[in-house]
This record gives structure tokens, sequence and C-alpha cells, in this order.
């Protein structure tokens, strides 16, 4: 592990849970690492490829969309295609150079302060393991 | 028996055109090398003898459809070709009753440079299944047995095969090469959108510079809007004037798709595609 390294997670919370998680972990006081930058996004559908790659072109040391469980949508059905989209994304990923742990998929619920924070917490440390990414 | 090919696709074409059943024959004529195939539309009875079909005939003619789509057309296609129609049909970018599809047996095509032929199929050949069009409403040639698959992916497996230092480094000086001529997306009949993502200003996501970092963001974002829509024609890398392997990018999510949706575009019209539709109860190692 590099001294003093601190990897930067670029995270694409959907507002009604993973935001809302991020949230309430905040209000109840768990703190999580500050190594996330936080996006809110109408939905985790709504996050296209595009915004990962981009993301990743940018400097990001890793990306984490977090969306609704798979039947809790608020838009009822948004997250079932963010989980088609990047079931077939995240070997692509791999396969174009970026490892598979930098790119992370995950369902919060706004309830799970908790789950948000130890999210973030064991991605950081993942990361931080991992390095930063390797100039092509 | 290419002569014969050929000459049944003249004898249609004109019946097509004289009966005004259609405006407009797209097929191949001889180029002026006198050698390779270019693509010819016949808007006249008289136009049709210079039709042809031989293993030079690579195009994929299914790219013109979209602009022809306020005509009634016909089209002379390859299994592969015919496979773009039912892509286009299925995210009814054409109507089904001003498309004429003259489907072609396919021998395999020939890699052919100008004024210069190859005896060797091109690649995308070698690992063709499908030698008889999965859809057409009029079949020139006989219907071959299908063969038995070849092993499709093993260039592609064995870049997987390999480490993420060792594909970041490959897929970085592929990409150097490209000089954004966009000849990958001109040459695709699955690329119909009026404004691409790399034209867009605001936002603008992509920089006309060319420069490591946009073409890389390009040719990503290029195979994944692809992404379970590909016909693998090929014709984008075969259009490369630079060389870039494009189909083991496309080949990649094609294999993908395979194994996580048991889905292959372009063999219906009424195919729902994979990144449009979902189960609920799939689960896809996402969040888990």
């Amino acid at each position: 592990m590099i001294e003093g390294y601190q990897p930067k997670i670029i995270g694409f919370l959907c507002n009604w849970c993973g935001y809302a998680g991020a949230d309430l972990a905040g209000t109840s006081r768990i703190t999580y690492p500050a190594n996330i930058r936080v996006i809110r996004v109408p939905c985790s559908g709504r996050v296209d490829p595009l915004l990962v790659i981009k993301s990743f072109q940018q400097g990001a040391d890793g990306v984490l969309v977090a969306g609704c469980h798979p039947g809790e949508c608020h838009y009822v059905e948004g997250n079932y295609y963010t989980r088609r989209r990047f079931a077939l994304l995240h070997p692509f990923l791999e396969y174009l150079g970026i490892e598979k742990q930098r790119f992370r998929v995950e369902w919060v619920s706004a309830s799970e302060g908790k789950k948000f924070s130890q999210l973030v917490s064991s991605f950081t440390e993942e990361l931080a393991k991992l390095g930063p990414r390797r100039e092509a | 028996m290419q002569e014969g090919l050929t000459q049944q696709i003249r004898e249609k074409a004109r019946e097509l055109l004289t009966s005004a059943a259609v405006d407009c024959i797209i097929g191949y004529e001889r180029a002026s090398d006198g050698l390779t195939a270019r693509p010819l539309f016949a808007y006249e009875p008289n136009d049709v003898d210079k039709l042809i079909f031989d293993q030079t005939c690579t195009h994929n003619l299914s790219r013109f459809l979209v602009d022809k789509r306020d005509s009634t057309v016909a089209i002379v296609a390859k299994p592969c070709d015919s496979r773009a129609v039912n892509l286009l049909l299925a995210e009814k970018q054409i109507q089904r009753e001003r498309v004429y599809v003259i489907g072609v047996v396919c021998p395999g095509i020939v890699e052919a440079t100008w004024g210069q032929i190859n005896d060797r199929l091109q690649a995308r050949c070698q690992l063709c299944r499908e030698h008889t069009p999965p859809m057409y409403d009029f079949l020139v040639g006989e219907p071959t047995a299908e063969e038995p698959p070849v092993e499709p992916y093993h260039d592609v497996a064995e870049l997987e095969a390999k480490s993420v230092a060792e594909r970041q480094s490959f897929w970085a000086e592929q990409f150097a090469r490209c000089i954004r001529c966009y000849a990958c997306r001109q040459a695709c009949p699955g690329c119909y959108c009026t404004e691409c993502f790399v034209e867009q200003l605001d936002p603008q996501w992509v920089g006309i510079r060319v420069a490591p970092a946009e073409n890389e963001f390009w040719h990503i974002i290029r195979a994944f809007h692809l992404a379970g829509r590909c016909i693998a024609c090929n014709e984008c890398e075969r259009a490369c004037p630079v060389n870039i392997p494009l189909s083991l990018l496309n080949r990649k999510l094609e294999k993908d798709v395979l194994e996580l949706f048991a889905f292959r575009s372009g063999l219906s019209a009424e195919a729902l595609l994979p990144l449009a539709t979902f189960k609920k109860e799939e689960r896809l190692g996402m969040g888990e």
C-alpha cells in the first residue's frame, strides 16, 4: 500500500435509496471515509455507462453506483435496467484494462445508513490496497 | 454457381422494378477497378443488368435502409445483412412493408482491397455459422445445411486471459492509432442516430481533438452502444483505415450477451433487445 495514498471514488447515488441511505448515515452520525464524491441522480437507471467511463478518465480510482434494491425502485423498474446494463459493462471494463474491483453496483435502501457506511469503507480499503490506476 | 446468383438477382430485380412494386433496388455492381464490388441503387429496369453478386460483395447495404425509409426498396442481403434488417425492424427504424429482402445464400466474402483480391475468406466469414439468411422475402441460391459452429471467440478469450496491465497497454496502443474519421460509425447499420453523442456540444462528452483519452472514450462508448445489437457484419473493422481490431470489442460484448442473456441479435424482427428489457428474477451478480 502506498503511504498517504487516498483513493478517489465517484458515487452515483439514486435520489430515493442510495442518497437517502447516505443521508441517514450522516444524520445518525455514522462516519464513512471522505474518499467518496457523491453525485445524486434521479434513479440508478439514469447512470449512463458514459458517465462511468468519463469518471475513470477524469481520475477516479473507483466508481460506485448505488440504487434501490431490485423490486423497490421508486420508478418501479428503473434498477432492473441498471442491473442488466452494468452486468454487461463490468466485464467489459475489465477487458479494457480497468480492474474488476474498481467498479461496484450496490443496492442500498433509505434505511441502510449503516450498510452505506460499511460499503464506502470497504470499497476505500480495497482501492487503497490496489493503488492508483496505472498510466497507460 | 455465383453467375447463377447474379442472374436470379437480376431477374427478381427486373420484375420488382417493372411492376413498380419497389422504387429502388439496393444491390451491388462492379467497382471501377473491375474486380471488387460497390453499392448500386437501381431505379430503372435498365439498371438491373449492372447488378452482380459474388464473393467480393462485402458491404452491408442495410446501412442505407434508414435513409430510404420513406420509399419502398428492395435490398440484396447476405445472412449478416439480413440480421441487420431484423435489428432495424426490431428497433422500429423501418417498416416491414416498405422493404423487400432479396436474401442470398452466402458463399463467404473474400478479403479484397482496391484492385486486388485475395482468395482467403474474411475473418468474419471464417467464423460464420449462418450461410442462409434468417429472414428474406425471396431467396437466391440453395439453402445449405448449418455448419458445426467453430469456436467463434478464441481471440477474445486469448485477450481475456492476459493481465490487466497487458490489456490496458494493448488497447492504449490500438486506440492511439485512431484518427477519429468515424468510418466505423458510417459503415455500421446499427449507428443511425441523427445526432451522435460525439457531436453533441452541450454537454460535450468527447472533445474534437484526436487525443488518447478522446479516442478511448469514442471506442468504448461506440462498442457499448452496440452491445446486444451488433450483428457481427464487421464492416466497422473493414472500413477502419488504421486497422483497429474493433471486432475484438464487438465480439467481447456479443459473447457476454450470449452468456448472460442467451441472446443473439438480428435473428428475429420481434426480438426484445437485451438491454431494453429485464427479468425480475434474474440475479446477474450485481450488488449481492
